[in-house]
């Protein structure tokens, strides 16, 4: 990741280079901001109570108003002198922070002052331009190899490969091509019987094989388990309560939820309303409800002597840092102990935005399938119980007779509950203790009454079998929210309402005090310049392994440029003129030459851009951890294709399960259940499933919104020697017996092997050969 | 373990028998010297080097220190019963604690269970050495070697639960997803060993540590630096095994396969990923032959055993682990923590000041000290630092509940450190008359993590890992200074 990092500055001093050395005037936003930023402004800018010198060089105006910058003369200007002063004691920034200016940036410095020193506000707070994609066809020439195409990402793409002269790489092989889509689209690589089916369609017509394959692949219902698990884990969902005891929770009916809500292709602004604020909408379904869960995925504390309104208070946090990096891609958390210090955002902002957080109970709710279902199994019981209740009041003599005659004998040999009931005066009995009298009685012999008290207990028993999942509801009355200093729950100060940051958009509230609609809306808003821009390119982020911008958590002052500025703003206006609907935006990437390419490494794309930030090529991604369970599932044949419902115990080594306080348990799941995709399994946070875990898949502590990929000796002993991955081998071994190494390899890798590669294998026993093949960095890599 | 000598063999065989060379700095054209993929060999694939993320890298200034051992004592061990004396405290005891102290404090337990009134000490002390250290009569084998250690009276924490606490002393930060100590130093200076884990876990006791994996999680760093639990039981890491059916040459066989296969593809694709799992891959089936070695401990002399007082080498204990954890320095290994449960002596049934603490001492004293011996007379102490300590500490004011004990403090406990450069013969801090709070020298955890960095060569302030637009730190944003006071 610091590789990753140090590059894209790379780019970045580039760029200043470039302007350093052109006649180009110098650019705020494109030289100057990060100069000032990572040197001056955590002293010097927004953070009033730990500004220094009472200088501010974040605004021109007090940057003026000190004399520190005199716009048309450097010569003037303090801050020049300052940042090249030879005086230790003057000298900025100061000695002991480590940082000084380069020449080069001294000089950007001086010719920005000499131009006029214009500042320009941060390129993702105000509104994506709407922009024509570049004209690549008109320009440069295209290049001998790959297709023309006039596909506005590839417009895009090219106009910036071109200006750097580089040229795209050809699309790849079409069985790279399957592979890629089966995988990014639904998590599943293709079967040798799929691959063969599509690479015929490709013979005839590549364009209308891929579209074709495309379209099937987002109607898929496991289009919503592979993308579903992505908003997973942006809302830290886990199984289980997290902290040191961990008691397992239930709250899949929520991870159902989402899945559902993908495949319909709900669109990304209902997606998001039901998930903040669906149990406040007018008649809310049961399904809204079941939405709210998103923010119920933070941790309880279940230990001993704690404070409860402690924690509840660190779960509220946890959602204001969990809305705030998902939609808008701010962190904001350092503004709960001061103002933040490089964005505009005051303390007093955030916790506004903690008010509308703050204003909710907890509680669980049982699941039916529908509000209806709920409901009329309920009205059912009341009905049951009336009709017995009748039934029995209308035999009230022949109960009287049977009780009467009841000798102590008899009494004594009734069950519990209808001695306990005998001894009840009559007008003091419960319904309930009426028909289990009645039933011990004269009902003991009468169909009619019997089959009453059954229907009534199979309905229970449907009401109590009922999941429940964690859902927020809104208190009748708020809790008051004040301005916690430096973030403890001990020490409140002045009272806050709801409210947003006055650095975006205005929050239009229906009237009185703003709830969580309001708070959704606005998060959707056509004016929110962030929303938008954050999805898009979290989404990107999935089919090329890094975002456009490549810090997708922090689109503020601190975070990189975007690689491609008017592709990330017309993919944002796109998907908001799409009706944000998630799956028009995967057709629309997907179906770009860009997304197409081959991601082999190029001598000439690895001089001018190592790592790939201009798009010659696609990227070659180790799997998630989840869809490396997944391929080995397909691969091995094992695969069941179950979806929903309650989480999974595949083996895991013993001794796993008493590594923390708690030893909880893990009883392995028997027939189909034993071979489940990934998301599906039972995940602790305290004890994460290390086959999962190992493979980089996050702890549900907070939010996730890039997984690390990481590449470690243990994922070797894993993939080695796991029972599951045991299991896997057998059964693949057993297709080498049946279909030969090569059906395998397919199975494995999607493509025909070389000869020489399957030399390699052919000196190898069956069961060895499926062990390797289950092993190759191929199998856990979409290319 | 099964096959071990067999696996040894086939290493020995097939693969760099010479443990000294990284595979850090391995070209692949070495490893296509063996003549199988002369033909595939490209002008490109000649420049590509196997990485591993493990390879030992320079620290910012030259280190003192290039191991740790931290000796984690899961619960917080009472402070007042081990190593700060009180006379006052017996003086009052039964009597509150004045209100001065406490307002405005808040501590685990207040509504329930929480007392004001003082307890004096439960055990007898004695200063010793030439340092006249104040110890109990618990820890005798602690006493006599006072004037090894380093010890610090006036250590600090933000957090009173236990399993944020815990996070607070490995992590820096009570939320979860932060870097543990382990995983900063060993993504900050590599490792030495190239066939084990740089940062190594050890647990003993009745249960694990509240707060599990986590504590040696590598949070937002990839996790090649997180913690490896090497367990007493079963396989000493997870899968380390080979399957049961599977001789030594199979699998040596398999990994030699798949590592033919994989540079085929790299050298197809030049995707440098495949070259970093190649390495992995080579590690991976070092391990399987030098973990297992590495537990073998009854090869250890009978003076040794007996030094730590291990009577069954192949018996697990808080005893075996410090013996295991001087064969990881000895191997290279950077960073080793041992968790040893349970000190939450709160006065229950089962954790009690009167029997459990005595007999959970027993099972510590001989050990620590063991170690400490152990490292000093093979040279490695003074490249070692040991650190002993809990999450907290324990208030002045007792708590009854079956029996006595007290509850979670964190104004004032106490650890010590040895080796690495520490100042021994120390005692550093002094608490007031009750061990409340400091009246000096005041050491959070943060100043005790940047002063542990700083023996290692690591400027704290340096080491940091841009995440989500803030720059991480082991040692957070709040001005944090390296103790020079303690140190040589």
């Amino acid at each position: 990741m610091l590789t990753l990092i140090a590059s894209c500055l790379g780019i970045v001093l580039t760029g200043q280079i470039a302007e350093a050395q052109s006649a180009v005037k110098v650019s705020f936003n494109q030289s100057i901001r990060r100069i000032l930023y990572e040197n001056c402004v955590s002293c010097h800018g927004p953070d009033a109570a730990h500004r220094k010198a009472e200088l501010r060089l974040d605004e021109r105006e007090s940057a003026i108003a000190s004399g520190a910058i005199v716009p048309g003369n450097p010569g003037d200007s303090s801050l020049l002198e300052r940042v090249t002063s030879h005086d230790d004691k003057l000298v900025m920034p100061p000695k002991d922070t480590g940082k000084s200016l380069t020449p080069v940036q001294v000089d950007l410095l001086r010719r920005w002052i000499a131009e006029g020193a214009e500042y320009q506000k941060h390129w993702a707070y105000l509104r994506p331009d709407c922009l024509e994609p570049p004209d690549t066809v008109s320009g440069k020439p295209e290049s001998p190899g790959h297709q023309r195409s006039d596909h506005p990402i590839d417009r895009f793409v090219r106009h910036r490969l071109s200006a750097a002269g580089l040229t795209p790489s050809p699309m790849a092989a079409p069985e790279t091509l399957i592979r890629r889509l089966h995988l990014d689209l639904i998590g599943l690589p293709p079967t040798p019987e799929e691959i063969d089916e599509f690479l015929n369609n490709f013979g005839r017509d590549p364009r209308v094989a891929i579209e074709a394959k495309v379209d099937e692949l987002l109607a898929s219902p496991h289009y919503g388990e592979r993308w579903g698990r992505w908003w997973l884990d942006q809302a830290r969902y886990a199984d289980s309560h997290g902290y040191s005891i961990d008691a397992p929770r239930q709250i899949w009916p929520w991870r159902d939820w989402v899945i559902s809500a993908l495949n319909t292709d709900m669109s990304f602004d209902e997606f998001t309303l039901e998930q903040l604020a669906g149990d406040l909408l007018p008649d809310a379904s049961e399904s809204q409800k079941v939405a709210t869960g998103f923010h119920r995925n933070t941790q309880i504390n279940q230990e001993g002597g704690i404070d409860p309104e402690q924690f509840r208070i660190d779960s509220v946090f946890d959602r204001v840092a969990t809305t705030s990096s998902v939609w808008l891609g701010l962190t904001i958390g350092c503004a709960q102990c001061h103002d933040h210090k490089f964005d505009p955002i005051t303390q007093k902002e955030y916790y506004q935005l903690f008010a509308f957080l703050n204003d909710q109970d907890e509680p669980s709710m049982k699941v039916f399938g529908s509000a209806e279902d709920g409901q009329r199994l309920n009205e059912q019981v009341r009905q049951l119980e009336q009709a017995a209740a009748n039934y029995i009041r209308e035999r009230q003599s022949v109960l009287g007779d049977w009780e009467a005659g009841l000798n102590d004998k008899d009494r004594e040999s009734l069950p519990k509950e209808v001695i306990t009931a005998l001894k009840e005066g009559a007008k003091k009995r419960s319904d309930a203790q009426w028909r289990s009298l009645f039933g011990a009685g004269p009902g003991k012999t009468d169909l009619d009454f019997q089959k009453i008290v059954e229907d009534l207990k199979s309905i229970r028993n449907q009401i109590d079998s009922a999941p429940t999942t964690l859902v927020f509801q809104e208190r009748a009355s708020p809790r008051k929210s004040t301005i916690l200093i430096k973030g403890d729950f001990t020490r409140p100060d002045a009272e806050v309402f709801p409210g947003t940051p006055a650095l975006l958009h205005p929050l239009e509230s229906s009237g009185g005090r703003a709830n969580r609609i309001d708070l959704a809306r606005w998060l959707t808003s056509r004016e929110n310049p962030l929303t938008a821009r954050v999805i898009v390119n979290r989404i990107w982020q999935q089919y090329f392994g890094r975002g456009i911008v490549e810090t997708e958590s922090d689109f503020g002052s601190q975070g990189t440029l975007p690689s491609h500025p008017e592709l990330l703003d017309w993919l944002a206006i796109e998907f908001m003129d799409q009706g944000w609907s998630m799956k028009r935006l995967h057709r629309l990437i997907v179906t770009s030459a860009t997304y197409q390419q081959s991601s082999t490494e190029r001598t000439d794309l690895r001089a001018k851009d190592p790592h790939n930030y201009l798009l010659g090529r696609q990227q070659r991604l180790r799997l998630e951890a989840e869809l490396i369970r997944d391929a080995a599932l397909v691969a091995s044949g094992l695969l069941s294709k179950k979806m929903g419902g309650p989480p999974v115990y595949p083996p895991i080594p013993d001794g796993v399960m008493g590594t923390g306080q708690v030893k909880h348990a893990w009883n392995v799941s028997q027939g189909e259940d034993r071979y489940r995709r990934g998301c599906y399994t039972f995940a602790f946070r305290a004890s994460p499933p290390p086959v999962l875990n190992v493979f980089d898949a996050p702890d549900g502590y907070s939010t996730c919104t890039r997984r690390l990929r990481s590449n470690t000796p243990l994922q070797a002993l894993t993939l080695l020697n796991d029972q599951t991955s045991i299991e896997f081998a057998g059964a693949l071994k057993l297709l080498i017996e049946n279909k030969g190494l090569e059906y395998a390899f397919r199975r494995c890798t999607s493509r025909v092997p070389q000869q020489d590669e399957l030399s390699v294998l052919e000196t190898l026993s069956s069961a060895d050969a499926a062990r390797v093949l289950l092993n190759l960095d191929e199998t856990i890599s979409r290319e | 373990m099964r096959n071990n000598h067999q696996l040894r063999d086939a290493t020995r065989r097939h693969f760099f028998s010479d443990c000294g060379v990284g595979l850090g700095s391995i070209a692949l054209t070495s490893l296509m010297n063996n003549g199988r993929l002369a033909s595939a060999q490209t002008a490109d694939s000649s420049e590509q080097v196997i990485s591993n993320p493990l390879i030992p890298k320079d620290s910012h200034f030259p280190a003192k220190a290039k191991a740790v051992i931290f000796l984690f004592m899961a619960g917080g061990p009472s402070q007042l019963e081990l190593f700060d004396y009180k006379p006052k405290l017996a003086e009052l005891s039964g009597q509150p604690i004045p209100e001065s102290y406490i307002a405005g404090k808040r501590f685990a337990f207040m509504n329930s269970s929480h007392r004001i009134n003082l307890l004096g000490p439960k055990r007898t002390f004695r200063q010793h050495g030439e340092s006249g250290a104040w110890v109990s009569d618990l820890l005798p084998q602690t006493a006599s070697m006072v004037d090894d250690l380093c010890i610090v009276k006036t250590c600090k924490t933000d957090l009173f639960n236990h399993a944020p606490a815990k996070l607070f002393m490995n992590t820096g930060s009570g939320l979860f997803g932060r870097p543990s100590m382990g995983s900063w130093i060993t993504y900050g200076l590599g490792s030495e060993c190239d066939n084990l884990p740089g940062f190594v876990v050890l647990q003993s006791g009745p249960r694990g540590p509240r707060g599990g994996a986590v504590l040696w999680g590598s949070g937002i760093l990839p996790t090649t630096y997180q913690g490896v639990p090497l367990r007493s039981t079963g396989d000493p890491i997870l899968n380390l095994s080979s399957p049961v059916d599977v001789t030594a040459d199979q699998q040596r066989g398999v990994v030699d396969a798949v590592r033919e296969l994989n540079l085929k593809r790299l050298v197809a694709t030049g995707d440098q990923e495949i070259a970093t799992r190649i390495s992995a891959y080579e590690m991976a089936y070092r391990m399987q032959s030098s973990a297992p070695d590495l537990m073998e401990t009854s090869s250890e002399s009978k003076e040794t055993l007996s030094l730590y007082g291990i009577q069954d080498p192949g018996e697990s204990s808080f005893a075996r682990n410090c013996l295991l954890a001087r064969r990881l320095v000895e191997r290279g290994v950077r960073f080793i923590q041992l968790y040893h449960t349970n000190w939450d002596h709160h006065g229950g049934p089962t954790e009690n000041l009167e029997t459990h603490l005595p007999s959970i001492c027993q099972e510590i004293d001989r050990p620590c000290m063991a170690l400490i011996r152990d490292l000093q007379q093979r040279g490695l102490l003074e490249n070692t630092i040991v650190i002993w300590g809990g999450e907290f500490g324990r208030t002045p004011m007792g708590e009854v509940r079956e029996s006595t004990g007290r509850n979670h403090h964190i104004d004032a406990f106490t650890m010590w450190m040895a080796g690495g450069g520490f100042r021994p013969g120390t005692v550093f801090g002094e608490t007031d008359e009750f061990g409340f709070g400091p009246v000096d020298n005041p050491i959070h955890v943060h100043d005790l993590h940047a002063t542990i960095l700083h023996q290692l060569g690591i400027d704290h302030e340096r080491l940091s890992v841009r995440f989500q637009g803030l720059d991480f730190r082991l040692t957070g944003v709040e001005p944090v200074h390296v103790v020079n006071e303690i140190l040589l």
